[in-house]
Formats: C-alpha cells, sequence, structure tokens
C-alpha cells in the first residue's frame, strides 16, 4: 500500500513469560495489508517450532486490526481478527483464526496500536490492560472464576477512574491525557476456561464471540483472562471527504438510504438487510418483546439486538439457533428459554457453534436410549425438561464445571465422542455431523460444495457466507413461498462473473452433479479463499455485509463487491489499490496458511471429509439446513434453480476435483504442498526454505 | 424518552433569526413548571453574570435524537470528528453516544446531542465570547482563535456528558456547529445544509428541525419512528416465533 494513513504505525508485542513488552513496526508487516495478513506473517516470524499445541507457551497468538479499524468504513470498523494454533480441531489443532465484532479494534487503533501480539505463559494469572500508549499486565487471580459480564465490568471499574469531568473520563493525569465518555473495550475468557479450553470463546461486550479454535482456552494456557483497551486518540484519514463520500454512495445500497422505500426482496442478502433482521427471526424473543437493533461500530447493518428485558442482549443466529427450534419443539413456540441459551453461552464463553451440533447430536442420543440417567453414557441432566432453559443452562455449565456429560464434553465434541467409543461411528451414519476436522460445520459438503471444500482444504469451517446467500438461502426461500426469485439463475452467474476478478467465470456457481466437480468450481473456492483471506480477514470487511453481490438496491441487482471495498480503502490510506492487487495478496496469505500447515502434518491423504458426506444424504435432524437445498444449476444447455439435497459426494471424483484445485493454486498435486515456484512468485522465497528445512515443499 | 412534564419550551416556533431571549424573559418562561436539579445548574453559572439583558439569537436548527431507533453503531461520532478534523476520533465527537451492552432497552443508550440551548450556558459563561452564537445563523458555535481554554463552558453545559467539550488535541473548546465549520468536508453545512451526523446515521434516527423542540430533562420528545418502514420491523414488540426452522 502506497500510503500510511489508516495504520496507527505499531504493533504491541506482549511476552507474557517476561513480562516485557515491546513495540514491532506495523510498516515490516504492511505489504500483508492488515488484520490476518499480518497476523500469519507475524506467526510466522516468531512462532519457532510450528507443531507444537495450542497450549503450548510456545504458541504465538495474535490480535489484529486493519487500516479500515475505526474509520467510516461501513460494517468494517468494529472487527478484530484473532490467530493461533487452535485447540479444538482433531486430529491436528491446526493453526486458525476467529474474529470478533463490536469495540475492541476501534479502541485499540484509538490507543494507538493496529494488534497485539501474545508471546509465551504468565507465571501467574494475569489481565493486560492498555490505555492508549501505556501497557500493564496485572493480576486476574480474583478474575479467573469469573463469567464474562462480571470479568468486564469489574475490569471497567478499575480502569475508569471514579472522578468524571463533567461526565467525560479523563484517561491520565493531565486534562490533555485525553478523555472519552466510551467504557473500555475488553475481550475475555469465561470461567477457568483452561478447563474447558477447545469448547472456550473469547467473548467482548455482551455478545461479540470469537468461538472457533478454542481462543478462550489458549488464552488461559497462557494463564491471561482479559485484554482491556481504552484509546482517546483518532485514525487519521488520507481523505476525508472522499471517505464521506463513499460512506453516502453506500447508503444508496442499503437501508440506510431507503427509510421510506425499504425493498421487499424475497431472500437473503448481505448489505442490503434491514437492521436486525437478516433472518425474520435471528433474535429470537418471545413474542412481544421490545427491542432495538444494535449493531458494531461503523455497523450498518446492524443485525443484533438489545431487548427490554435485557435477555439475549447482542446474540444473534446461532447464538439462538443452537436452542431455539429446541425450545419450540418442546414449547410451541419460542420462548425465554431461547434468549436464556443465548445468554448461557455468552456468559460462559462457550462456543455456539460446537454446542449446536453437539446438542442435535445429544438429543439423538437420548432418544435412542444411549444417554441419559443410568444410560451407557450416563447423564442427569434434565431431559425430562429437554427445550427448556433450565436444560440449556445446566448442559452448557456440566460444560464449564466439567460434571455430567461436560466431563468429557469439556474437551471437544469429536473429542468426547472418541471418549465414548462414538466417533467413527456417528460420523459414518451422520448423527454427529463433524464434516471436517473434527469440527461442526454450517453449510453441507454435499450441496454447497464451495463451503465444504473451502474448510477442507483450510483448517475450519469457514463461516463465509459470500456465495451462500445468494446460491442457497434465496433460492430455497423462493422455492418455500413458491415465488421465482428476482434475480434467475442466469442472471445470478453473469453478477457472479463479473465479480470474481481474476477469474470471471460464469460457470462458478454451477451446483449440478457435474459443475461440483469442475474445475469452474475449483476457481470458485480458489477465489473464495483468496477474497476472503485479504477482504474479510485482512481488511476485516464484516462477513454478515460482504462480499456485496446481490443487492436489490443496485443497479440491475448487482452489489458493491469488486468496486466497493478499495474505494473505501484507498480513501482511508491513500493508496491506488485494484480489487486484483487485493486478491493477489489474498493469494499470498493463503499460500503462508497452506504452508503452516503443511509443517504441521498436513498432506492430501488426510484431506478427507467425514464418511457420511460419501454414503449418507442429509437427513432431518441431523444438522440445521439439510432440506430443501435449492442452487443453482447449468444443465443442458441451461441455467436454472434445482433442489440438489440428498446428494453425496463421490469419493473418487473429490480425489479428482482436488488435483485440479491444486493444480490451480500451483501447489503438488501428490502432497497439496506448495511448491518452491509457487512461493517465490509470491515473494515468500522465506517460507519455501523452511518447508524444504522439513521436507514438506511441494515437488 | 417519556417526557416527564418538565417541558423547557413548551412553545415550538418559527425559527426567528432576530429573535433573542433575555434572562428575564426566558426565566419568565420556565418559571410555571418543574425544573429539574440538572437544569438548576444553568443557573448557578449564570448568575456570576453581569445582572444586564443577556441576548442570544434563537439558533437556526436543532438536533432531533430517537434513542430507540439508536443502533449504538457510533457511525454519528466517527462522522463528525472526520468533517471537522480529517480523522475518526470518538473523543472529538461532538455528539456522544453512551451504551451498556448489558442493559435493557431503550435504558441500554444516551444520545448526547447539543441542545443548542434558547439560553445557552455555554455561551453565558464564556468569558471571552469564543463560545458565541453565529450572528448569522444563530448556531452555538466556538470561535478557537478567542478561547483561552479556561473550559468554563465545558462545566457550564448543565447535561451530562457535557456537550462543550475539550479538545485536547488543538487544546480549545469545540462544540455542535450544526456542521457550519466541517472543513474536511465539501459538502456545505449548517442549518440550511447538511450535518455529517445526520447523514451517515443508518437507522435515521437523527433528524434536524429548525422548530424548537419540546424538551424534557431526558431529552427531546422526538419520535422518529410511528407511521414510518420501523412499525413494521418488529421492534416495537416480536411476533410469534417458530423458531429459525419453523
Ligand atoms: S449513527 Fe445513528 S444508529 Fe449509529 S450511533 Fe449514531 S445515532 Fe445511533
Ligand atoms: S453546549 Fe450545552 S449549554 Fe451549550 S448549547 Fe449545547 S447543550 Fe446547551
Ligand atoms: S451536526 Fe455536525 S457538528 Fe453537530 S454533532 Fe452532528 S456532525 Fe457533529
Amino acid at each position: 500500500m502506497a500510503s500510511s494513513k489508516g495504520y496507527s504505525g505499531k504493533i504491541l508485542k506482549v511476552d507474557l513469560t517476561t513480562g516485557k513488552f515491546e513495540e514491532i513496526e506495523t510498516e515490516k508487516y504492511k505489504s500483508w495489508g492488515g488484520g490476518h495478513g499480518i497476523g500469519s506473517a507475524i506467526f510466522f516470524d516468531l512462532c519457532t517450532d510450528k507443531t507444537i499445541k495450542g497450549t503450548d507457551p510456545g504458541n504465538v497468538v495474535t490480535l489484529m486490526t486493519s487500516p479500515l479499524s475505526g474509520t467510516l468504513a461501513p460494517s468494517v470498523a468494529g472487527r478484530t481478527e484473532v490467530q493461533g494454533i487452535g485447540i479444538q480441531a482433531y486430529p491436528i489443532g491446526w493453526f486458525t483464526r476467529s474474529n470478533f465484532g463490536g469495540r475492541f479494534s476501534t479502541q485499540l487503533k484509538f490507543a494507538g496500536w493496529d494488534g497485539i501480539v501474545l508471546v509465551g505463559k504468565s507465571p501467574k494469572q494475569v489481565w493486560l490492560n492498555i490505555i492508549n500508549g501505556e501497557v500493564k499486565l496485572q493480576d486476574a487471580t480474583d478474575l479467573w472464576g469469573l463469567n464474562t459480564r462480571e470479568t468486564q465490568e469489574e475490569i471497567w471499574a478499575r480502569v475508569e477512574p471514579s472522578k468524571k469531568e463533567s461526565g467525560w473520563i479523563n484517561m491520565g493525569v493531565s486534562r490533555d491525557s485525553g478523555r472519552t465518555t466510551q467504557h473500555p473495550a475488553v475481550i475475555t475468557a469465561g470461567p477457568n476456561a483452561e478447563k474447558f479450553g477447545p469448547m472456550a470463546a473469547l467473548v467482548h461486550d455482551a455478545g461479540n464471540g470469537a468461538g472457533q479454535g478454542g481462543f478462550g482456552g489458549v488464552f488461559a494456557s497462557k494463564n491471561l483472562k482479559a485484554i482491556s483497551v481504552v484509546g482517546t486518540g483518532g485514525v487519521d484519514i488520507a481523505d476525508a471527504n472522499a471517505l464521506m463520500a463513499a460512506r453516502m454512495w453506500s447508503n444508496g445500497y442499503a437501508f440506510g438510504g431507503h427509510h421510506d422505500d425499504p425493498a421487499s426482496y424475497t431472500g437473503l442478502t448481505s448489505f442490503a438487510s434491514t437492521p436486525g433482521k437478516p433472518l425474520s427471526t435471528i433474535q429470537d424473543n418471545p413474542a412481544g418483546t421490545k427491542s432495538r437493533p444494535q449493531g458494531c461500530v461503523g455497523c450498518i447493518r446492524n443485525c443484533r439486538g438489545r431487548t427490554d428485558t435485557g435477555k439475549g442482549n447482542e446474540s444473534q443466529c446461532v447464538d439462538f439457533f443452537w436452542y431455539d427450534h429446541h425450545d419450540v419443539k418442546a414449547n410451541g413456540h419460542v420462548t425465554d428459554a431461547s434468549p436464556r441459551a443465548a445468554d448461557a453461552i455468552q456468559l460462559a464463553g462457550v462456543n455456539a457453534f460446537a454446542v449446536e451440533a453437539a446438542t442435535l447430536w445429544i438429543e439423538q442420543l437420548y432418544n435412542k436410549g444411549i444417554m441419559g440417567k443410568g444410560k451407557k453414557i450416563d447423564s442427569n441432566l434434565p431431559f425430562d425438561r429437554f427445550g427448556s432453559g433450565e436444560w440449556a443452562e445446566a448442559f452448557i455449565n456440566s460444560i464449564v464445571t466439567q460434571t455430567d456429560i461436560g466431563k468429557e464434553l469439556c474437551k471437544g465434541v469429536a473429542q468426547a465422542a472418541l471418549a465414548w467409543g462414538r466417533l467413527e461411528m456417528d460420523t459414518k451414519s451422520g448423527i454427529l455431523p463433524l464434516q471436517e476436522w473434527g469440527l461442526p460445520h454450517h453449510y453441507d459438503a454435499r450441496t454447497e460444495v464451495e463451503w465444504g471444500y473451502g474448510s477442507l482444504l483450510g483448517e475450519r469451517d469457514i463461516n463465509e457466507h459470500d456465495f451462500n446467500w445468494h446460491v442457497y438461502w434465496t433460492p430455497t426461500i423462493n422455492g418455500l413461498f413458491g415465488v421465482e426469485p428476482v434475480v434467475s439463475a442466469k442472471r445470478l452467474s453473469e453478477i457472479f462473473a463479473k465479480k470474481t476478478a481474476p477469474f470471471n467465470d460464469p460457470m462458478m456457481i454451477n451446483y449440478s452433479d457435474e459443475g461440483i466437480y469442475s474445475e469452474a468450481m475449483a476457481k470458485t473456492v480458489a477465489w473464495h479463499r483468496h477474497y476472503t483471506r485479504f477482504y474479510k480477514q485482512s481488511m476485516l470487511f464484516c462477513d454478515w455485509a460482504w462480499a456485496d453481490m446481490v443487492n436489490p438496491y443496485g443497479p440491475d441487482n448487482e452489489g458493491m463487491t469488486s468496486v466497493g471495498e478499495n474505494k473505501f480503502m484507498n480513501a482511508v490510506t491513500g493508496g491506488d489499490m485494484t480489487f486484483e492487487q487485493g486478491m493477489e495478496i489474498g493469494r499470498r496469505i493463503w499460500n503462508l496458511d497452506r504452508a503452516v500447515w503443511a509443517l504441521q502434518g498436513r498432506h492430501r491423504d488426510i484431506e478427507k471429509f467425514s464418511e457420511y458426506c460419501y454414503t449418507t444424504g442429509a437427513q432431518p435432524g441431523t444438522t440445521t439446513y439439510e432440506a430443501p437445498y435449492t442452487m443453482p444449476v447449468f444443465e443442458d444447455n441451461e441455467w436454472s434453480y434445482k433442489s440438489v439435497a440428498g446428494r453425496v459426494l463421490d469419493r473418487q471424483r473429490v480425489e479428482d476435483w482436488k488435483t485440479l484445485f491444486f493444480k490451480l493454486e500451483g501447489w503438488d498435486v501428490k502432497s497439496g504442498w506448495p511448491t518452491r515456484e509457487t512461493l517465490e512468485k509470491l515473494d515468500l522465497a522465506n517460507v519455501a526454505d523452511e518447508l524444504e528445512k522439513a521436507g514438506k515443499l511441494g515437488a | 424518552m417519556k417526557d416527564k412534564g418538565t417541558t423547557l419550551n413548551p412553545r415550538s416556533s418559527e425559527p426567528d433569526k432576530g429573535k433573542t431571549f433575555s434572562r428575564r424573559e426566558f426565566v419568565t418562561s420556565i418559571g410555571g413548571v418543574g425544573i429539574g436539579a440538572v437544569l438548576g445548574g444553568m443557573f448557578v453559572s449564570s448568575i456570576a453574570l453581569p445582572d444586564k439583558v443577556f441576548a442570544v439569537p434563537a439558533s437556526g436548527g436543532y438536533l432531533l435524537v430517537d434513542t430507540k431507533k439508536c443502533a449504538g453503531c457510533t457511525s454519528c461520532m466517527m462522522a463528525c470528528s472526520l468533517t471537522h478534523h480529517g480523522e475518526t476520533n470518538m473523543s472529538l465527537s461532538r455528539i456522544q453516544i453512551t451504551q451498556d451492552p448489558w442493559g435493557k432497552f431503550p435504558n441500554d443508550i444516551q444520545m448526547a446531542q447539543c441542545r443548542q440551548c434558547p439560553y445557552p450556558a455555554c455561551v453565558a459563561a464564556c468569558p471571552t465570547g469564543a463560545m458565541h452564537a453565529d450572528p448569522k445563523t444563530g448556531v452555538r458555535t466556538v470561535d478557537e482563535d478567542k478561547c483561552i481554554g479556561c473550559e468554563k463552558c465545558v462545566n457550564a453545559c448543565p447535561f451530562t456528558p457535557s456537550r462543550a467539550l475539550w479538545n485536547f488535541e488543538e487544546k480549545h473548546a469545540e462544540k455542535c456547529d450544526l456542521c457550519e465549520g466541517a472543513k474536511f468536508w465539501d459538502e456545505v453545512g449548517g442549518p440550511d445544509g447538511k450535518r455529517a451526523c445526520e447523514e451517515v446515521c443508518p437507522m435515521g434516527a437523527i433528524k434536524f428541525t429548525k422548530e424548537i423542540p419540546v424538551q424534557s430533562e431526558d431529552g427531546y420528545e422526538t419520535d422518529l419512528r410511528t407511521g414510518t418502514v420501523w412499525d413494521s420491523l418488529g421492534f416495537g414488540g416480536a411476533p410469534q416465533s417458530g423458531g429459525h426452522l419453523g
């Protein structure tokens, strides 16, 4: 990037072992853009043995912002990228990522930092206190057993001086040290999170969580409870006027610009959805609950809510969905049990997605008479009240206190299945839907392959909805309502072709039985990996708003993607990056991550989905979105939307597709490892050297 | 917010550019209604003034906020500092949004915008005339060159947090000028132009008016929801739901 604007200029390195702080110049890593790119590059440099476990003191954890953090770029400013060796995946805890919204990244930038790097392990329990340039490690013994809300409120009380100047909090001794009206932004692990590490999330405010990877457990393994940051500075913008103009331009694509004429689009869009309503019931509260929409810093979507009961505040989607359907089954409609379940995971700092899969599976085990009082898997959870708030709270509590079935589940879902002797059996039948790497999945590899392939060739359930809204949800919802989608399958293929540089192939959204094994699908997955690695995980465009592919307010239903991203970036940084240049940085980051996984033991031979994906079509009750699954297909020279539900994957054809993909990426087709030639073209000769030394360089 | 019956200015009048309020007139106009402790602070600061007619033209406009619509995204705060200072800096924003993540709606969010008070305590408190009403538009604003940094205006503003704030970077007081002085923005600001916070708010929670709004201790009685599309979005009471699979 040509300009320094947007960056704070320095990254805080905290050596927890010695208690020493160091500044890393952001400049050194700027070619990676920000966020994930910088995090991966720092991890690569500082984590000398990448084969260690996530709980090893040698693990290097990064929390990174982007030049857009704390700016008016819409639905970008509030997100923080977390990386390090994870402890959730099975059998290898891959170097992985998670991401959370809220205010943390913004406060970190305002305090003058582009990111935080954690190395080592503290000799005693501590929390990290950042007030502008002043950084301290403080005793956390009395915080260690507190839940996420208690921890944050206690830290606020410690950071905020009792004396306020006319309602402003003075952050220092002189009147010019800086004032704010804002609470410190705190990211924290739950109570004694080392004891349920693989299930432990990091939580900020009431409902921002980094769930995947078990980073709550990784924090606790370093004897770190929480990080608090408050800043009174700002983010210097290269072209303030251009940034305001870009924001006003993007308003035209959002509810904010159409209060009087909101779109009546059937289906789901990203950027254009109305606030708090990306799904009709995204905040599952009992009838009559009054609420407001609520969002992260700078958001135009404001997808969550706060309620007049205070329950379910800031939770959304799987925070509720892990339990709402059990609530409805037991009670006929959504009751208090759903927000109680959401609050239970937020307060305990437990990964919502892991408990969603676990609960589906537990329900099956109970119904089959395998789990319950005096059963093979003995449990005293109140199964007669399954679907109630009591059950949800008792279940989460069992994990946090390692009691009842929580004794095994605290080690992870796959790990519990292994301990109960059910891993192989239940991932074969599919009643335990751990799609790859022992991880639960959002969308299905058998139907929506870009999601499955991306997760398998990566390291976690991707949780990136760039294709999903348009190729699955919208046609499926239209099908359920019996209406013709506004955007036809053919038109959708044109829009995607236009927005997916450098590939620009309309066949990239062909989800037919042939299309899912095609070279075009290899381009889809490559584009998706590169786009998300740079734009979403490094620049930190929120997954709930971006990519903006189809937009009911856009000209001919086209969203802002491939134009909007760089408009905002360049206004903030003063650079002149093109969309394609960003995609290329994304490819570079993806290759670096792939190299780290190779060092950790990745080989194409172990890149296999769970058995059920090859043998069993999705069955109701095993995942939460199985049928129907209507997607765009190109068959007999024609585009249409068609249900592909019930499909299974062909083992050999998946292998052949992987070969196509590795060729496209310039990786060795035998091992799936990056080659020297590919890495050197990406200016990653040092990475090639390290792979070669470890005997992991692709031929 | 519900009006508690303490209306500060019960009249909703056309802005009258040359119109002035004398302190006596002002005291009379509120004399008959209960006045809360918060507003009491205003009199303490005004007593220090020379006891002659204190005349300030009415502001040419006011920001209305509907806290029930606000999503707490703080975009307004970033837009305010961006257009005035070229940086996004919440500490320099002339509108402040504070919130409690675990609070109960609607008390989880407070929106602190300047009221462009008819009798501005901030202006009254300023010993140099730096804090003044723009003679053309009536907007209460700061002449930064005249500011000596005494912060009397900051302490005089009867609202918490004070809407007059100390710019600790440039060392002068500042306050909402309805974007009249937004020098990092090409748009014309002020009562007859655009306001950055209003423009960026994705929820339409901020609106500008030239009418003097009815005030209570808690804020203006503003409902920007009823009769709009908001009614159909379900925030006024969730419908009975069959869950995400229902
Ligand atoms: S921009 Fe609007 S919704 Fe966001 S905090 Fe400001 S007033 Fe609230
Ligand atoms: S700064 Fe305070 S006293 Fe001055 S006009 Fe604004 S609200 Fe009134
Ligand atoms: S009207 Fe302008 S100066 Fe006043 S708060 Fe809004 S953005 Fe700031």
